[in-house]
């Protein structure tokens, strides 16, 4: 798929925002807004069932919180800060576990998940980090092949899909750069490659775009969606309004650790 | 996970951490050292002490087909063991047959031992008299009147008061409790050290765990590098022993000019026991240090 793709993609709406940087298109917003193409009929791929998170002593994170999304959604979680976002995230990779109810994810209860198992669920759950999270002594190709090698992937195999998946990224030519020779953008598209190397068919985000500035933000938004068009679900935590008004998914807003707005195609604010 | 794949990222880790590795290895060279330096005093300590003990016994050899006509009976052995049972000077007999005999010079001087066809040594008594200062009169009341019948020769006790032994006593328990002291503040310096360099890099453990590494996969090649970690560090701790003995202990020992019967335990012990341990404290060291951060 050509990024032209997406750029070519002419929406009615938000075009007055404008998209600075994207080049030669003017106005033009980012993204379609028509539904997306992938057959939505596989299931669903998320389910909170009333789970509550309550961390010791009586501070309680997520209350009675419930919602599942479907396969193939790109769906954002906002909030403000301290309102559930990262406890929820934490919950979906099973680092906690809940206080009450269940979290279900590709279909598996992670309540009754083993320990053991837990390595298995992260290799089908990509994650993107606001701090890229890269291993800082290995090369971009190295820490996307350091997560094939982890699941015991072949040499031959780590050979073909690091270059396609850094091609994907539009990295090619820095396979061999270490993290710090990268910019922020660069080094999140390595980190977006890494998460996305073994065809996850879930990929979360935790403000994958905290940290950049608005043109790059766009740039990886963009990626983002490619990924999404291709037929992987992601849940993606932000505080960009902006974006989230663009692009017009399906919005969750959690406050104080509630469900306070679940929307189809929602905006940063409820109008 | 693969051999070559464990390999390959401890190899590389090491390379990426150098400060830490050196670090690492430097201490367990350290520890390792002295742990050899203390044993090899320690069991020198023991053996000494063991000579002064042997010079305070008295020792009735018997009679074998070498060395008298005939070989002593038992009943002769016996009246021997019951007139000294019955003396108010003596504290302690032990018997010590040929076998035994044999036995403790394998152990002692095993390049005397080697080539022997048959048994040579006699069966014996030691004589442990109630005071040190009494080995004379020990021996002598055995001789008087006469040799008792059976017995091919008396060896007297030097004159060495109790005191050295005890000193000598003291002095191996003293070299015992240093070298479990030293095992025990060592490992815990090695275990810091590790912790140390597994701290530094709990960010990297983080992002094993969240790309889907088990727990051994992350945990495997820490503990190959503690365990490389130790063998370095125990192998120039080896190396320096080797040196310090070859180079050192003569020029004492020649102003000393002790008798060269006294033995540490000799240097292949010993640097067993320092590559065992070394190997050890750095492989579960670091295995058991990584446990607390595995926990992601």
């Amino acid at each position: 798929m050509q990024e032209s793709d997406v750029h070519t993609q002419v929406a009615p709406s938000d075009a007055s925002t404008g998209a600075n940087g994207v080049a030669g298109n003017g106005g033009d917003p980012l993204f379609e807004s028509v539904e997306q193409p992938i057959d939505p009929s596989s299931g669903t791929m998320i389910v909170f069932e009333r789970v509550t998170k309550i961390y010791e002593p009586n501070v309680s994170a997520l209350n009675d919180v419930s919602f599942a999304i479907d396969k193939g959604e790109f769906v954002f979680v906002v909030g403000a800060s301290g309102s559930g976002k990262s406890t929820m995230i934490r919950l979906l990779l099973k680092e906690l576990e809940p206080t009450s109810g269940r979290v279900v994810v590709g279909g598996r209860d992670l309540t009754r998940l083993k320990r053991s198992r837990v390595p298995l669920l992260r290799r089908n759950v990509g994650c993107v980090f606001q701090d890229f999270k890269l291993l800082p002594n290995r090369t971009a190709g190295g820490n996307i092949a350091y997560a094939l090698k982890v699941q015991g992937e072949s040499k031959a195999s780590i050979r073909r899909n690091v270059p396609e998946v850094l091609s994907l990224v539009g990295l090619s030519d820095k396979t061999g750069s270490l993290p710090e020779e990268l910019s922020g953008g660069e080094q999140q598209r390595v980190s977006i490659a890494r998460a996305v190397v073994n065809h996850p068919p879930l990929l979360i985000c935790d403000e994958p775009t905290g940290n950049l500035d608005p043109d790059t933000s766009v740039g990886i938004m963009q990626l983002l969606y490619r990924i999404n068009r291709a037929g992987t679900t992601i849940l993606m935590v932000t505080h960009d309004r902006e974006m989230v008004d663009k692009m017009r998914k399906r919005v969750i807003a959690l406050e104080d650790g509630r469900l306070a707005r679940d929307e189809r195609r929602g905006g940063y604010t409820s109008e | 996970m693969r051999i070559k794949l464990l390999f390959s990222e401890s190899f590389r880790s090491l390379a990426a951490n150098v400060s830490t590795t050196v670090a690492a290895t430097m201490t367990v060279l350290i520890g390792m050292f002295l742990l050899g330096l203390f044993i090899a005093l320690g069991s020198w300590a023991q053996d000494f002490g063991e000579t002064q003990k042997e010079k305070l016994l008295v020792k009735v050899y018997f009679c074998t087909e070498d060395t008298c006509a005939k070989a002593a009976t038992p009943a002769q052995i016996n009246a021997v063991r019951q007139q000294l049972a019955s003396s108010r000077l003596v504290d302690e007999v032990t018997f010590v047959s040929k076998a035994e005999a044999l036995d403790r010079m394998r152990r002692q001087t095993p390049q005397l031992v080697e080539n022997l066809s048959s048994n040579p040594l006699p069966d014996a008594f030691e004589v442990k008299a109630r005071d040190g200062a009494d080995v004379k009169l020990v021996s002598a009341s055995l001789r008087q009147p006469t040799k008792p019948p059976g017995v091919e020769e008396i060896k007297d006790g030097d004159e060495v008061s109790d005191q050295v032994v005890n000193v000598a006593r003291v002095l191996t328990l003293a070299f015992l409790v240093a070298t479990i002291v030293l095992l025990v503040s060592s490992a815990l310096l090695i275990a810091n050290t590790i912790r140390l360099s597994i701290f530094s890099r709990r960010r990297e453990i983080e992002v094993m765990k969240l790309v889907g590494a088990t727990n051994w996969f992350v945990r495997g090649p820490f503990m190959l590098e503690g365990l490389i970690c130790g063998v370095v560090g125990s192998v120039i701790a080896i190396v320096m022993l080797l040196l310090a003995k070859e180079a050192a202990l003569p020029a004492i020992t020649n102003r000393l000019s002790t008798s060269s019967d006294i033995q540490a335990w000799p240097f292949v012990y010993v640097s067993a026991i320092i590559l065992v341990v070394g190997i050890t404290v750095g492989a579960v060291g670091s295995g058991l240090t990584i446990r607390r951060f595995l926990n992601v």
